[in-house]
């Protein structure tokens, strides 16, 4: 079986999609693991966190150049994996076989575009369609997105999760009890844990002139901290320019690890590397190289528009 | 190469021919544009702000809410040389207009929802207009590069309407395009709700050049808005002459609500390419203006 998946995993590394019935069964294994894991799932450093990567295969395939092969690098990957760029089928599916051949140096959590709904409409869904001629596929990969953990905890101290905090939930053990194995709700816990944002401008709580979705303070993040015991929280969700961004006096951190993103934004990316103690090391990288990563240049083709 | 730079390689030889017997010249040092006709064309593509530009953005803008993606350096630039005459189009000021605008916030559909969950203590609604919807349709200003002549200063552009229309038999012949570019000014993913963005492609010809300033919005299942400013100049014979500079706004607008009505698809996913929904729209303020100028 390992050598099956081994060659699989060769195969994914060159940025080859695998057969349908090979998804099925690839994703049948993954659930097999990923049912066991908590809503808070622990993690040993050292251990390397990468924020989101949207289907930008290449350039996941620099992250690893500058963070190492998985097993010899501990990952945890912080979600959003799919939608936006060209390669979400190859990335996904390259993650997922690296966490059935080594479930315990890759640990993988939800991002909100790991969402049937989000996935019809930014990208994943489509891809799929076009490169297996049905939706099998987007319905496996789909389905194995409702047994991603929520959130990680890494050696007691550092609390991962996509999006940030709930004013539902003030203890990792409410986490615990959530039952995530569901299409992201609009609502509740699960809903912001994977959605909110923190935001310098509010204190306590804010919501976002949408009229859904939470924008948290400096305080908040205090208090959730200060009475979960841990350092700091490292959450995605969010672009920056640099790769990363301390907020709050260090008490939380967004990674972003999409360079250039959507193959236009000119940004660099960032992973943070923890070592045994748990010693802090960012590293910035940048976009792969326009000749390596098979997408279309980005000079427009002329065009009589009216 | 600098990331997010354009690099101009000439086109193919058919379009170096048609370049040569048009007259234009092609900027150098891998800048993207031309000089033709009496004008200068250029457009920069540039990566995003960094963070501490943003900032600054911020406070020059008295906002603390900015689109996540804001091509700030990047720009498209027509100069009429010998009028001094230059329109541009830059991301700082249509965000000028998003902020005077200020449109109330367009709810999304979870918001129904949202307004039955529990309150958390010390709770704040944030109500700026995240769609960063902006009437910009271009800045315009009279600059000189040559020696600046006295009788310039005081010079005043200004849009008037007319009954002159854009001429689009002639935009819709196949003239050779000697350059074309997209620029992208600011973008926003509105946290996953549909998309916001602004944009502007022109095309330069033998005979004219054209081009749309397009700001995007739709939030997903709520609303669609295209803000469309379509400009257009035919080259005199007289290069030196004052050029004539005509503009059509055209804004459309329609809620997912009235679209079902009508019978089409109510999916987002239906409505990712605003060329092919635009007419779906209607047309809720149009009109055609030409560039006056008072010395």
């Amino acid at each position: 079986m390992s050598s099956d998946l081994d060659r699989q995993i060769e195969q994914l590394k060159k940025c080859e999609p695998l057969k349908e019935s090979e998804v099925k069964a690839l994703c049948l294994k993954a659930m097999e693991i990923l049912v066991e894991e908590s809503n808070v799932q622990r993690v040993d450093a050292p251990v390397t966190i990468c924020g989101d990567i949207h289907g930008q295969f290449y350039d996941m395939k620099e992250l690893f150049k500058v963070g190492g092969d998985c097993p010899k690098t501990n990952y945890l990957f912080l979600g959003d994996f799919v939608d936006r760029g060209f390669y979400s089928v190859e990335t996904f599916l390259l993650l997922l076989a690296l966490k059935v051949r080594y479930p315990d140096r890759i640990t993988l959590i939800r991002g909100n575009h790991e969402s049937r709904q989000i996935t019809q409409v930014y990208g994943f869904y489509d891809e799929c369609l076009r490169k297996y001629g049905s939706v099998n596929v987007w319905r496996y990969c789909t389905d194995i997105f409702d047994y991603l953990s929520l959130s990680a905890l890494i050696e007691n101290r550092i609390f991962s999760v996509h999006g940030g905090l709930s004013p539902t939930i003030s203890t990792l053990d409410q986490i615990r009890t959530i039952d995530r194995k569901q299409e992201v709700p609009h609502e509740g816990a699960m809903c912001d844990l994977l959605w909110s944002d923190p935001e310098d401008i509010v204190d306590g709580w804010g919501i976002s002139p949408r009229g859904a979705g939470y924008l948290f303070g400096g305080n908040v993040v205090t208090s959730f901290n200060h009475g979960n015991n841990i350092d700091y929280i490292c959450r995605a969700h969010q672009l920056v320019m640099e790769g990363y961004k301390w907020m709050f006096n260090n008490q939380i951190v967004t990674v972003w690890s999409a360079p250039n993103y959507c193959y236009r934004c000119g940004n660099v990316a960032a992973i943070l590397e923890l070592d045994e103690n748990l010693n802090k090391q960012f590293r910035v990288f940048e976009a792969a190289p326009q000749d390596s990563r098979g997408v279309p240049s980005r000079k427009p083709a002329p065009e009589y528009f009216l | 190469m600098e990331k997010g730079e354009d690099t101009e390689t000439g086109g193919g030889d058919e379009q170096g021919l048609d370049l040569r017997a048009s007259g234009a010249e092609v900027l150098p040092d891998g800048r993207s544009g031309l000089r033709l006709k009496g004008w200068h064309i250029e457009a920069r593509n540039r990566p995003i702000l960094s963070s501490l530009a943003l900032q600054q953005w911020e406070q020059k803008l008295g906002t603390t809410h900015m689109p996540e993606m804001i091509f700030g350096e990047s720009s498209l630039v027509l100069q009429h040389i010998k009028s001094g005459i230059k329109l541009h189009f830059n991301a700082f000021d249509a965000l000028k207009g998003w902020k005077e605008e200020s449109l109330p916030p367009v709810e999304v559909p979870a918001a129904a929802k949202w307004k039955f969950r529990s309150k958390p203590f010390e709770q704040v609604i944030l109500d700026y207009d995240y769609t960063f919807t902006t009437p910009y349709c271009g800045s315009e200003i009279v600059e000189s590069d040559a020696i600046k002549e006295p009788s310039k200063v005081g010079t005043c552009l200004h849009w008037e309407d007319c009954d002159e229309r854009i001429d689009l038999v002639a935009l819709a012949s196949k003239e050779p395009i000697l350059f074309y570019n997209e620029v992208i000014l600011y973008e926003d993913e509105l946290s996953d709700n549909g998309v916001s963005l602004l944009t502007v492609k022109v095309r330069v010809m033998p005979t004219c050049w054209f081009l749309l300033l397009r700001f995007w919005l739709r939030v997903d299942g709520v609303l669609m808005r295209l803000r469309d400013t379509r400009m257009y100049c035919s080259f005199g014979d007289d290069h030196n002459a004052r050029p004539v500079i005509l503009r059509e706004i055209c804004w459309r607008e329609a809620t997912f609500n009235d679209l079902t009505a009508r019978g089409f698809p109510s999916d987002c996913a239906a409505y990712s390419d605003p060329n092919l929904i635009s007419q779906r729209l209607p047309v809720i303020n149009q009109k055609t203006q030409r560039l006056k100028i008072s010395w």
